[in-house]
């Protein structure tokens, strides 16, 4: 009686494939890669959440305070049970599983040839790496999940202290740049290539400072096979029309669809104005307004970055093709908005391009040329090594020729001026662009640079604490073998 | 009025030559009226109207009783039942309608207030044989009682008495016991020892007692019952019906708590029985005529004959896996012996929320504004920079509640003779709802007959259900609602605005997102449409006369329909929508259940055996597909005329559940009784070797009274049952998602990719699956006690119950770093609840005022005994949008209960900041003069949520009820109370309105807010980022959640018979009734009574602060007539 009740009961989920059946085929192992890049345009990666918390504490940035959690992370009174912190834990780690999910499986797929396993594992030990990059750049010690857990006993992990963590970031990277390819063709452009790797390999050690690590890994990038340039136009960089273009190394692709297809990107929405329908979550300090101006170009200009960068009240300041001046500012205390990866080109920031209520498809690019050539400059300064096409003033000059400053200005400095300047050059090349409070952190100056600005919650900033977000609670919570960081 | 006939076949004795064999049908009244006390003004007032033509004489009797108060009794066999009489009685008395049934007879009758008993004259002429002991038998008021027996025991030996009650027999020398029995009455023995004279007084037969009881899978004698049940007649439940089904029994039932359901209308209702064993669906199962339903708030009060709730393992171990959390059957309503009864309800009522939030006024919302921002060192608010020009402002909740008319009507025929009984009811129910533009409609058409033919019976209920909905939309922006709106938005801003797309202002400028609420509720139609059928054909064959065999089929298909159309709108500067959207969703769900049962039925001597096997097969099937699209045209309402790109979604799940069951009952003597009950499920929610689970119990239960040292002691007298019951058994509970023993690939998990960023389908596990997942069983003990004094007056229920759940089914929250995107769902803990209950009911008469007072009272204890990983806490009840948990799971303690940061006063001076510090660092290093002192309680020197502390249970300590019923002359008057007393409610909304941290609106109580001018208060100061947590979750916003409520006041009136003769009605009824009149509580929000707006255990308590559609109070006027 009870084999024949059995197929009466064995009813199978008829919405989803399950594990028993996945894992068979190449289409299955690109299906799960292609589920792992989509992990990276969740709002609490690069969506908008992300966006926010990642550059929410640089002294060049203020966050209004109607999204509380997102505020209080930004002004330094966030506390360990912060949802939105907690979110970007949380994916990161979602990444993670399901990077491990292909590393576990992809060997038992028949006939996969060991060409392919090696190109796909690749990509998701890159993104594994990016995930990784994310959580201690974030959080510092965090759990080291290599593999899917089998157990139950698997779930709960203690931490890995950081130095073990970057570790196994480099070998990520290091494993990636070697199987990943250096060029897709068009129908894959977008995909994490061998040059993404090496670029984020380099970053893994410039921020672990080991300089001539750095150096080994980047340096191949400005050369052939790679074919990386500046575009002319530093503002290229940030509009749908320049995607994935030759100073592009890794994007975060976006693409603007009603349905729901893919994961919205309202960054864009958060940062426009009230009047294009956005929501000005987002402002740029007055330090970063003045640090635009503290080298005019050789024409006596203003540096171009900063028109890309940032709109103000300046004389034909034209903004979402409307005289910026009809703009309200509800913040007065702030000059000037952001300008850069807004959609400023159209009417309306929320109309998207398909004319309904969406959300912008501007790519992220997470990885540039001109991020690489700052890091080699940063790693020959800090080797001494400023001349010749060997130094860095090479490659610091190729930044600045394109802001149209002037390269022989360089020339002369020591190590130290050299250093303020590509701090100066990182703080105006990659403002909102998730990069000033980790820079400043492992420059040593952010107590420094946060006290001396106009940031709001700067008085909350403490020394040894503020460094790092705080586990979040609901991991505290649920792994017993977590340590909270310290002063939390 | 409800009838039973018993039979009588089975008395142990036969009179001589006439009484071979007593067959008597009794009518047994029910409800409403007491039967003991003389009082002949009913009979002199009743008038009646009575017409047959050549009818048998029991039809007639019948007929009188269906349609008056009176009832009858007499000797089957002494009086010709059966004789054809005619009679055309128009606005009669009784005594002059039976002059005419009996006229040209030797029947004579006795009327005794609503009592007739029927007797032959020539009872009056001697005719027994021999003269040894003689006497006299009358009922407890010392009316003679003719036709009763009196037999020798162990004898054929009898006599009957005669129209005086006067008896007299001659003994033989080893007649040791008279047995004196009438039917209707109470039998008693007594011994001869030597008497000559026996004047006997019998009691009648305790109604109460003879109750038959639904118990699943067939019925029960009240008196065989062992385990712990629940009952509520359809008449109970008072007949106005403006509240649901649900919440008109709440405090009704001991064990059964109800939480009210939001006052949304048309919602569903929370109930629980016997505390929380589960953190999953609570919910109990609900039957309807044998079929299972989601939920029953949808079924008019009107058509529910009984509701029994099977609350200990005893009872509810037939529905094995799924009773865990108590089964509530309900049995629609049949017609009744006799002519066709139509009967025709209508009610008009309005609804009022009872209570609204104490926000501030624009002008007064700028000034705490401004000192919150000055506070902070932050610039003002633009808008606030000038209070006094902004006035009043607008008064957001007034804008959105309203006063709203309900309405319902209720028309139904019924009837049945000896062959086919039917019932056929429908129903009409329209509520606007007390928020703007809500609403709620509902049409009920039900059909339930039954035929008998020979050896086979057939029958079917058919209910038909339609309903619509007009909902709140969920709020805009994933912020509040329109109820959380209305107290949060900012009343310096307008409703409309002409100029704007839609019609509507908003809010603007630097604040938080809030729609304005009635902009959500007026530019977005959000609808439901749910559209049911629930059938269940039997049919039933009884083979010699004991053996029956049933076969059900019960079929329910419902169809949801949801809507949402969103037009075009630019509101305030926050939201817009540039284009009409629609969303359209289709589901349809269908359970089929077959189920074989024989039944057994026997008494041999004083055995008496029930016996039950079964077996049963049932599926769920629900599939759902929903289209969205964008850009339609003004106007137009349908998809084919959107313009955009659709989007279109489905999905399916499937279930099935496969047992066999088995319950005997036996009793002996009806002195000693047991039930043994099992029943074998498998489920393809679970993998192959968890699939099935066993769920046996036994009872035994005891009837004191009925045992011979009871009767020699005479305790009878003070007694009229006395019953002592005790069970175990396991249940089961299965309410866990379908397919949770596999990992599934989650799929559309897609990537833009290449040049044209063309979509890369992505496809990937997300979540573990838990393939050794298994049942939740429950261990359930209970002891009870019955008791009936008084005569039957007062009636007393009392039972202690002790469940243990094992194995519960939890998502167990895993650590975030693992990477799942849920919490699996696990077998992880235990928790036990242990409780006493209480009912009683008494009922009185004192001159013309027939009156029944009843209530219960509830105490139920709640322990989490393990849980997870040992140490496990799970935490719930986020209060408001990313607050903080306020409860939590954890062994050891009560589940769910409060865990707060605890708030020790407020800082008076920077001084008692700097004071507060341990080892010379400062425990609150932010804070400042007027922010709140939490307590660190471990001691670490830091305020974080490891000082989080026991705060309080959600779950109240006591549940009570208690109600008055009367009726004096024409006019009744019910009146019930009900609260809960020791619990807390956590404040959600307080929070969100003290907390002076978002540019919002904020309470009144915000004006009172610390300064150094005004210290003695316990609201901290107002600063706008708040870098102290004053606003964080904790003890502050903690309240007391006792209350006690008048939920119903009705007074009714009958019109006089003299009056309905005239109009040619039975009976007419008008009322006015009030539900939720008036609320006695310490609470602070909306309604201590918290609706359920969540499923988690974990937010019970927790009042949060947008969702919850405030109660209603209800005034209604109705009308009932019967014709």
């Amino acid at each position: 009686m009870s084999s024949c009740k059995n197929d009466v009961m064995e009813l199978l989920n008829p919405n989803e494939i399950t594990t028993q059946t996945f894992w068979k085929t190449e289409s299955d192992a690109l299906s799960a890669l292609a589920a792992c890049y989509s992990q990276l345009t969740v709002p609490e990666m690069w969506g908008d959440r992300g966006i926010l918390i990642y550059n929410g504490r640089g002294d060049d940035f203020f966050i209004r305070n109607d999204m509380q959690q997102v505020y209080q992370a930004s002004a330094f009174t966030n506390i360990p049970d912060n949802k939105e912190i907690a979110g970007l834990f949380s994916a990161a780690y979602r990444l993670i599983f399901m990077a491990n999910q292909i590393l576990d499986n992809i060997s038992q797929i028949p006939n996969l040839s060991d060409e392919k396993i090696k190109a796909i594992s690749g990509e998701a030990k890159f993104l594994r790496g990016l995930s990784y990059f994310t959580l201690v750049n974030n959080f510092g010690d965090v759990p080291l999940h290599l593999s899917v857990p089998k157990t139950k006993e698997d779930y709960f992990l203690k931490q890995s202290t950081q130095v073990e963590v970057w570790n196994q970031i480099k070998k990520d990277f290091k494993d990636a740049s070697e199987s990943l390819p250096i060029v897709y063709d068009a129908a894959n452009v977008g995909r994490a290539t061998k040059g993404a790797a090496l670029a984020f390999l380099g970053k893994a050690y410039v921020y672990t400072k080991d300089w001539d690590a750095a150096i080994v890994s980047l340096l191949p990038l400005t050369k052939s096979p790679y074919s990386y340039t500046l575009v002319d136009n530093f503002g290229d960089n940030f509009t749908i029309a320049g995607e994935n273009n030759k100073e592009s190394i890794f994007a975060v692709q976006f693409k603007d669809e009603p349905s729901a297809l893919y994961n919205a990107n309202k960054a864009e929405q958060m940062f426009a104005p009230a009047e294009v329908k956005g929501w000005f979550e987002a402002f740029p300090t007055n330090k970063l307004f003045e640090a635009f101006q503290k080298e005019k170009t050789i024409d006596g200009k203003l540096d171009p970055r900063m028109y890309a960068t940032l709109v103000w009240n300046y004389e034909g300041a034209i903004f979402y093709n409307k005289p910026f001046s009809t703009f309200s500012t509800p913040f007065p205390q702030f000059i000037a908005m952001f300008k850069k990866y807004q959609n400023y080109y159209l009417n309306n920031e929320v109309l998207g391009s398909k004319g309904t209520v969406t959300h912008s498809e501007n790519d992220k690019r997470i990885m540039r040329y001109d991020y690489v050539l700052l890091m080699l400059a940063e790693s020959y300064t800090q080797k001494n090594q400023m001349d010749g096409t060997t130094g860095a003033n090479f490659y610091l000059s190729q930044i600045r020729k394109r802001a149209n400053l002037d390269v022989t200005k360089t020339i002369p400095f020591n190590q130290t001026q050299m250093i303020e300047e590509i701090h100066h050059q990182y703080m105006l090349e990659f403002a909102r662009e998730e990069q000033r409070f980790y820079d400043l952190r492992r420059w040593g100056l952010l107590k420094e640079e946060i006290v001396n600005s106009d940031k709001e919650g700067k008085e909350f900033y403490v020394t040894g604490k503020s460094d790092y977000f705080p586990i979040p609670q609901a991991e505290i919570n649920s792994n017993p073998l977590i340590k909270q960081n310290s002063n939390w | 009025m409800k009838k039973n006939y018993l039979d009588w076949g089975e008395l142990y004795y036969s009179l001589k030559k006439t009484l071979l064999i007593m067959r008597i049908a009794i009518v047994l009244l029910l409800v409403g009226f007491l039967q003991t006390h003389a009082n002949d003004a009913y009979a002199q007032k009743t008038r009646l109207s009575v017409s047959f033509t050549n009818t048998q004489l029991a039809k007639v009797l019948d007929k009188i009783e269906n349609e008056s108060e009176f009832f009858f009794l007499y000797n089957e066999k002494l009086i010709d039942a059966n004789r054809k009489v005619s009679i055309d009685a128009k606005d009669e008395r009784i005594d002059e309608v039976l002059k005419t049934l009996f006229a040209g007879t030797d029947v004579e009758y006795t009327i005794t207030d609503r009592k007739i008993i029927l007797a032959p004259a020539f009872l009056s002429e001697s005719q027994q044989q021999g003269k040894k002991v003689d006497g006299k038998v009358t009922d407890k008021s010392g009316a003679s009682l003719p036709g009763a027996t009196v037999v020798v025991k162990g004898t054929t030996t009898g006599v009957i008495t005669d129209n005086d009650g006067k008896f007299s027999l001659a003994l033989s020398a080893e007649a040791k016991v008279l047995v004196f029995s009438f039917v209707g009455m109470k039998t008693q023995e007594f011994a001869v020892e030597g008497k000559a004279t026996f004047n006997v007084k019998l009691e009648e037969e305790t109604v109460g007692i003879e109750e038959v009881v639904a118990i699943g899978y067939g019925t029960t004698r009240k008196s065989d019952l062992t385990g712990s049940v629940g009952l509520v007649k359809g008449s109970d439940m008072k007949s106005e019906g403006v509240s649901n089904v649900i919440s008109s029994l709440q405090g009704k039932i001991a064990g059964v708590s109800i939480e009210s359901a939001t006052g949304k209308p048309g919602a569903e209702t929370k109930v629980l029985i016997r505390g929380v064993g589960s953190f999953g669906n609570s919910a109990p199962l609900y039957l309807v005529d044998g079929i299972p339903v989601a939920g029953i708030s949808n079924i008019p009060a009107s058509d529910i004959e009984t509701m029994n709730i099977l609350k200990d393992a005893s009872a509810a171990a037939i529905y094995g896996s799924r009773a865990a959390n108590g089964v509530v059957l309900i049995t629609t309503k049949n017609g009744s012996l006799g002519a066709p009864k139509i009967q025709f309800d209508a009610t008009f009522g309005i609804q009022n929320i009872v209570k609204k939030w104490d926000v501030l006024n624009a002008e007064e919302w700028a000034t705490v504004s401004n000192a919150a921002h000055d506070a902070a060192g932050l610039k003002r608010l633009d808008i606030a920079n000038n209070p006094q020009s902004l006035g009043v402002g607008t008064n957001w909740q007034d804008a959105v509640f309203r006063t709203a008319p309900i309405q319902q009507y209720h028309l139904g025929v019924s009837g049945a003779d000896e062959v086919v009984k039917y019932s056929l009811t429908g129903s009409y129910n329209s509520q606007q709802g007390t928020i703007e533009t809500t609403g709620y409609e509902r049409y009920n058409i039900r059909l339930k007959t039954e035929v008998t033919k020979g050896i086979l019976k057939f029958g079917e209920t058919l209910m038909v259900t339609n309903e619509d909905w007009r909902n709140v939309p969920s709020g805009w922006g994933s912020r509040a609602d329109a109820v959380g709106a209305a107290t949060i938005m900012i009343p310096a801003f307008k409703i409309y605005n002409q100029n704007a797309v839609g019609g509507y202002d908003g809010a603007s400028g630097p604040v938080v997102n809030v729609g304005n609420p009635m902009a959500q509720l007026n530019l977005e139609r959000n609808t439901t449409n749910m559209f049911g059928i629930i059938n269940n054909t039997f049919a039933e064959l009884t083979f010699f006369e004991d053996i029956k065999y049933k076969l059900n089929i019960g079929y329910t298909q419902n169809f949801n329909n949801n809507g949402k159309y969103t037009y075009k709108y630019d509101v305030g500067t926050l939201y817009t929508n540039p284009t009409n959207n629609l969303f359209e969703s289709k589901g349809q769900s269908k359970t089929l259940l077959i189920e074989n049962t024989v039944n057994y039925n026997k008494k041999i001597d004083k055995h008496n055996i029930q016996a039950l096997l079964g077996y049963t097969y049932q599926t769920y099937e629900y599939k759902n597909s929903s289209i969205s699209d964008t850009n339609l045209p003004d106007g137009i309402f349908v998809m084919s005329a959107a313009r955009g790109e659709p989007n279109i979604t489905g999905t399916k799940t499937q279930n099935a559940l496969v047992s066999i069951l088995g319950r005997a009952i036996y009793s002996y003597d009806e002195r000693y009784l047991a039930t043994a009950t099992f029943r074998r499920d498998g489920s393809s929610r679970f993998g192959d070797a968890q699939r099935f689970g066993v769920f046996p119990s036994v009872a035994l239960g005891w009837n004191v009274n009925n045992e011979s040292f009871f009767k020699e002691l005479f305790l009878n007298n003070v007694f009229s049952a006395l019953k002592l019951r005790g069970s175990f058994g396991v249940l089961g509970n299965q309410e866990i998602n379908d397919y949770l023993y596999a990992a599934s690939i989650t799929g559309n998990r897609n990537y833009p990719i290449g040049v044209g960023q063309v979509k890369w389908s992505g496809a990937i596990q997300t979540s573990f699956a838990t393939p050794d997942i298994k049942w939740e069983t429950t261990k359930t003990y209970n002891a009870g006690l019955d008791m009936s004094l008084l005569n039957n007056r007062f009636n007393l229920t009392f039972d202690w119950f002790n469940k243990k759940t094992n194995d519960i089914l939890l998502n167990v929250p895993i650590p975030l770093s693992a990477g799942s995107s849920v919490n699996p769902t696990v077998n992880a803990g235990t928790i036990s609840n242990k409780g006493v209950e209480f009912g009683f009911n008494y009922k009185g008469t004192s001159g013309k005022l027939h009156y029944n007072v009843f209530g219960t009272a509830t105490h139920v204890v709640n322990k989490v005994i393990e849980l997870g990983t040992g140490t496990q806490q799970i935490f719930g009840g986020v209060p408001m949008l990313h607050g903080a948990n306020t409860t939590v799971a954890q062994a050891g303690g009560e589940l769910g209960e409060f865990y707060l940061r605890k708030v020790v006063g407020v800082f008076q001076t920077d001084e008692e900041v700097k004071a507060y510090s341990k080892n010379g660092k400062l425990i609150q290093p932010y804070a400042k003069a007027g922010d709140l002192k939490y307590l660190d309680s471990n001691g670490d020197g830091t305020i974080n949520d490891l000082d989080r502390v026991k705060c309080g249970s959600p779950f109240p300590k006591f549940e009570f009820g208690f109600g008055f019923n009367g009726n004096f002359n024409n006019f009744d008057l019910s009146i019930y109370l009900q609260g809960v007393a020791g619990n807390k409610i956590y404040n959600g909304m307080r929070q969100e309105l003290e907390g002076m941290t978002l540019e919002q609106n904020y309470s009144k109580t915000t004006l009172n807010a610390w300064t150094p001018q005004n210290t003695n208060t316990n609201i901290p100061r107002a600063v706008i980022n708040d870098p102290n947590y004053n606003s964080y979750s904790s003890s502050r916003f903690l309240e007391n959640g006792s209350y006690l409520r008048l939920k119903t006041l009705q007074i009714g009136y009958k019109l006089p018979q003299t009056v309905l003769h005239s109009i040619h009605v039975q009976n007419l009824r008008l009322f006015i009734s009030a539900d939720n009149l008036i609320t006695i509580t310490k609470y602070t929000g909306y309604n201590p009574d918290l609706g359920g707006q969540s499923s988690n255990i974990l937010d019970r308590g927790v009042d949060f602060s947008s969702g919850s559609y405030p109660l209603s109070r209800t005034i209604s006027f109705g009308i009932q007539v019967t014709l």
